[in-house]
């Protein structure tokens, strides 16, 4: 019987990977990374009593020395599940964890939430991790787990601004911790820069899709599919533009946004070292005040970088996707990737902006206006 | 078949394995500590003692 587990933050980008491969055996999810693998893939062959008979089973071997063996139930010893009790107490973790206080109570509330307690309680799991990394600032896996979950709810409609950054933050603290876990370093390296990736993580998709197409099956649904970071592929050499863009409004007379948008910056690593390479994260969303929404029969979102002299950029003029209603709301991401030079150091100011077509919902007046952004860092 | 299937899906991960082992995990000998988590097809829960009596090929991996 094959059993799977998989280590990565959306699910069903592994049941999409399983369809096109074809995989008929059960795959669970551990996005938390709550078995503590620091690597994989691990395969372990597991008797009929539980019992670990290998931890690399040789396939010229694994007939006759593990599947055509009948073993003895003669285990030396029993590790403690690392998984909370299915199904979850959560009002008694949570009382456990509010009367002792210790971090490893707070982390085992969290990750009932995580695992079982749906986007609902999703906020309260964050606060959980929090607790526990309050109590000890040394918990690697509560960072780690914090950020899974600051991601996770990043991507949903009840978001704080500031939760992709501050996952980012967390997987970075919970990396320094333990610099050997390299599923946590994944989790960074899968939204960092190229000069980081040890391969593009999820550029089979699209081949992915098409294959199970042609087979006359429907792909599983992505609710968040792979864009930017995810699919960029690794680079030996930082790629710098090879030719210079024209500067859009180089004079600064396209009109300013009256607050009508607002932009986020979020760098990946956190902590940026000179001489290495950071991936800039850079979204605009819509005021909850304004009633404007974006126009989509102009030109799409573009993003001017103007790095300062021994600064490299991938891309100097950029473009966000455009939908193809001719009117939106969604949030808009852009991204590119930074060169540090490695004499670097103290605040660097990258001053950036955009420009952007907007239409106001009453009466439909439409304007181009500009949003000066401020991406600056500390380069450590 | 079916043992042929196992021995294929064996050989693949272990040619993609390139990391040291995990020096966390279970050790041969020892019984592999239960767990349940979410299955990704409809996200109920399995426990690996749900196959006690089986033998299992456990696999962690990430589909990147």
């Amino acid at each position: 019987m094959l059993l799977g587990v998989t280590q990565e933050q959306h699910p069903e980008r592994c049941r999409l990977f399983a369809q096109w491969k074809q995989f008929g055996w059960p795959i669970l999810h551990d996005p938390i990374n709550v078995l503590g693998a620091s690597a994989v893939p691990i395969v372990m062959a597991i008797d009929e009593h539980g019992i670990v008979r290998s931890t690399r089973p040789a396939s010229d071997t694994f007939e006759a020395d593990f599947l055509n063996q009948a073993f003895p139930d003669d285990a030396t010893h029993t590790p403690p599940s690392p998984t909370p009790k299915h199904p979850p107490a959560f009002d008694d973790l949570k009382d456990n964890a509010s009367s002792g206080n210790s971090a490893p109570a707070w982390r085992q509330y969290g990750d009932a939430l995580a695992l079982w307690g749906g986007e609902d309680r999703l906020s309260e799991a964050i606060a959980a991790y929090r607790n526990a990394t309050t109590c000890d600032a040394a918990d690697g896996p509560a960072w780690f787990r914090l950020g899974v979950c600051l991601r996770r709810r990043s991507e949903l409609s009840f978001k704080e601004s500031d939760d992709f950054r501050r996952a980012v933050e967390s997987w970075g603290t919970a990396l320094e911790l333990d610099p050997n876990q390299y599923i946590w370093r994944r989790r960074i390296q899968q939204y960092g820069p190229r000069l980081d990736k040890p391969y593009p993580f999820y550029d089979w998709v699209p081949e992915a899709e098409e294959a199970i197409r042609l087979r006359g099956e429907t792909p599983v649904s992505l609710p968040v599919r792979p864009d930017g970071a995810e699919i960029a592929g690794p680079l030996r050499v930082f790629a710098a533009q090879k030719e210079r863009p024209t500067n859009p409004d180089p004079d600064g007379k396209v009109l300013r946004d009256a607050g009508s948008v607002i932009s986020q910056v979020v760098l990946v690593p956190a902590t940026v070292r000179a001489g290495q390479s950071v991936r800039v994260h850079l979204n605009f969303r819509l005021t909850a005040a304004t009633s404007d929404h974006w126009n989509n029969e102009a030109e799409p979102l573009r993003l001017w970088v103007n790095p300062p002299d021994g600064y490299a950029v991938s891309e100097q003029l950029l473009a966000a996707e455009l939908p193809k209603a001719a009117v939106s709301s969604e949030e808009r991401t852009v991204g590119f990737e930074i060169k540090v030079p490695s004499d670097a150091t103290g605040i660097v100011r990258i001053p950036a902006y955009a420009l952007y077509h907007l239409c106001e919902d009453r009466q439909g007046l439409c304007r181009f206006v500009r949003l000066d952004v401020n991406i600056e860092f500390e380069v450590r | 078949m079916h043992h042929l299937f196992l021995v294929l899906i064996v050989m693949i991960v272990g040619a993609l394995s390139g990391f040291r082992a995990n020096a966390d995990q279970p050790k041969t000998g020892e019984r592999h500590p239960d767990f349940t988590l979410p299955r990704i097809s409809d996200g109920q829960a399995m426990s690996l003692s749900d196959l006690r009596g089986k033998k299992v090929l456990l696999i962690q991996f990430a589909s990147w």
